[in-house]
């Protein structure tokens, strides 16, 4: 367009950098010029989380990186909400996050959220300290695609399988793909107890959420 | 030679020659979930941690807190307790700030795990300050002291004394790291403020620490690769290259707790002079073998740990462990600088009879030089 400014490289960088003030003047300034809501979030938030993610998965970017760049992707998302609620912006699926029950850790899970969010899944994060009956709950609720459950703790992760057998009591396993993180899961030990997927950091979320739901 | 089991975990700690290996057993997660929910094996019920890993064969590591008891000038500090749950108030002049903490020992922790931390928003930094410039250390070591004697000869009691880097204090005790990470990247020069005030409460404990008869307080711990390595070099090295010349002209040692993901940390911890790292915990549950930190730190650090916590689930049958512990200490082998123990606790699903286990293997192979 005739005396553009905007340009998707230019928000891709503002979120790859974590700033959140560009990040949102490129936003409007893209609004202003006619821009589609869903466009600026597909190619140009999204596509900016997904280098980020990659970043991390591969060691370049550490966990401050990737909270930064969250943070400028959920104010720039802001600015954009009331625009996207005119447009039908399909998601990719829904996810119902936790942390199990005793275990009060949460950023790994906050930035799973995050990333999630930002590559186009809905997301209901629980919060911390989550006991068994209250995933069986919220998956009720939600009908989600996906259920995470996040452990930090070696004592409490363990818990995990007590969770996906409370699924089974209720007769909601088949309904949902689990899967499972934090710094003492491991593969070994998702697989052990029934667990859909592993992810071994939040980089690498996204990509076993599009997976497991076939996109 | 050394003879008693905290003689050789001191010697190893020291990069001095033992007999054969130390073994220093952590499982008071564990111990406080039986306890609490009544399931502990009839044979130890009453029974204490010292002498339960008496009769497992075992080395004790006790975990002790802190050596002072806290006091703040000019500030009303009012405590409401609803259990699980204490909520902290901070009133001072300068605005009024509140944490709130959880303790559920019956489910393992051994310490209250913090929900919500004082500082909030940019607005706190007052409250914060003044917290920091009026906070008045009282030696305690009545508790510690108990635990000495509990344990005698038989293992370590390991303070968390300091605890952390004033730097680790703030990331997880006033901020928490995403927060911490904001602020660090919005208000810099606040955030460095608060460095130099914490480092003035920091250095009251180590003065304490100084007097004590601690041998080898834990400096710092819980780190995370993919948290730390970014403010390592800057906000950490220093402080224990320093704290490390105070402690060693008071004749001790320094420890830090490496429970979590150390790969892209591994270099810089050698620029720190720490001494002792404990609770290590190699793959499966982290990425790094110990045969991978060992090349990378020699003999110049004394590793404690070795068995990652997963390793005593069920899910692993007995006959896996056992090759997991062989294997450990061909990796260590000749053994010299080396305390097995876990990585990091005996979690409360963990099988206790696999403790014994490392001690009979340690008995059989553990003998040093190790040549297995």
């Amino acid at each position: 367009m005739a005396g553009s400014v905007f340009s998707y490289s230019t928000l891709i960088q503002a979120v790859v950098t974590g700033n959140r003030t560009k990040s949102v003047e490129l936003v409007n300034e893209a609004l202003r010029e006619g821009v589609r809501p869903q466009d600026i979030v597909s190619s140009g938030l999204q596509a900016g989380m997904r280098i980020v993610g990659d970043k991390f998965s591969a060691g370049d970017f550490f966990v401050p990186e990737m909270l930064l760049a969250a943070r400028a992707v959920t104010r720039a998302t802001e600015v954009l909400q009331p625009h996207l609620s005119a447009v039908d912006m399909p998601t990719l699926g829904r996810v119902v996050l936790g942390t199990v029950f005793g275990d009060i850790h949460d950023i790994g899970k906050n930035l799973v959220t995050m990333f999630l969010r930002g590559a186009g899944f809905e997301v209901f994060d629980l919060g911390v300290n989550i006991p068994a009956d209250s995933f069986v709950k919220a998956v009720k609720e939600h009908n989600p695609d996906i259920l995470g459950m996040s452990a930090l703790l070696t004592t409490t992760m363990s818990s995990m399988s007590n969770i996906i057998k409370a699924l089974e009591i209720a007769g909601l396993r088949s309904r949902v793909k689990v899967i499972v993180g934090g710094a003492p899961v491991t593969q070994h030990f998702a697989e052990h107890m029934g667990a859909d997927g592993y992810g071994a950091d939040g980089g690498s979320a996204i990509r076993l959420c599009r997976h497991l739901v076939g996109k | 030679m050394a003879i008693t089991e905290k003689q050789r975990i001191l010697a190893a700690a020291r990069k001095q020659a033992v007999d054969k290996l130390p073994f220093g057993a952590r499982i008071d997660v564990w111990y406080n979930y039986h306890a609490g929910h009544d399931t502990l094996p009839e044979k130890y019920r009453g029974w204490s941690i010292p002498d339960i890993l008496r009769d497992q064969g075992a080395g004790i590591e006790l975990r002790h807190g802190y050596l002072w008891k806290v006091e703040y000038r000019d500030t009303e500090v009012v405590v409401c307790k609803d259990p699980p749950f204490t909520t902290t108030e901070y009133r001072t002049p300068k605005g009024t700030v509140s944490m709130k903490t959880m303790f559920t020992p019956q489910e393992g922790p051994w310490v209250p795990y913090e929900l919500e931390l004082p500082f909030k928003s940019a607005d706190d930094y007052p409250a914060i300050e003044h917290l920091l410039e009026n906070t008045v250390l009282v030696p305690y070591l009545d508790d510690y002291l108990k635990k000495v004697e509990m344990v005698g000869e038989d293992g370590m009691v390991i303070c968390s004394a300091p605890e952390y880097s004033p730097m680790q204090e703030i990331m997880r005790k006033i901020m928490g790291y995403e927060m911490f990470f904001y602020e660090l990247n919005d208000h810099p020069s606040k955030v460095e403020h608060l460095y130099e005030l914490m480092k003035g409460v920091v250095w009251q404990k180590l003065k304490i620490l100084a007097e004590s008869p601690v041998e080898m307080p834990m400096v710092c711990g819980n780190w995370s690769d993919d948290i730390h390595t970014p403010v390592f070099r800057k906000y950490f090295v220093p402080w224990f290259q320093e704290v490390g010349e105070f402690l060693h002209s008071k004749g001790k040692l320094t420890l830090a707790h490496i429970d979590g993901e150390m790969k892209r940390l591994i270099p810089m911890f050698l620029e720190t002079g720490i001494d002792v790292a404990e609770a290590w915990s190699p793959a499966p549950m982290t990425s790094v073998t110990t045969t991978e930190l060992r090349k990378a730190w020699g003999n110049k650090v004394t590793i404690w740990g070795g068995v990652p916590a997963i390793l005593f689930e069920p899910q692993y049958s007995d006959e896996e462990f056992d090759a997991y512990v062989k294997h450990l200490l061909q990796e260590i082998a000749p053994g010299y600088n080396f305390i097995v123990g876990m990585g990091d606790n005996l979690a409360f699903d963990g099988k206790i009879e696999r403790v014994s286990r490392i001690a009979e293997l340690i008995d059989k192979y553990g003998r040093l030089p190790i040549e297995i």
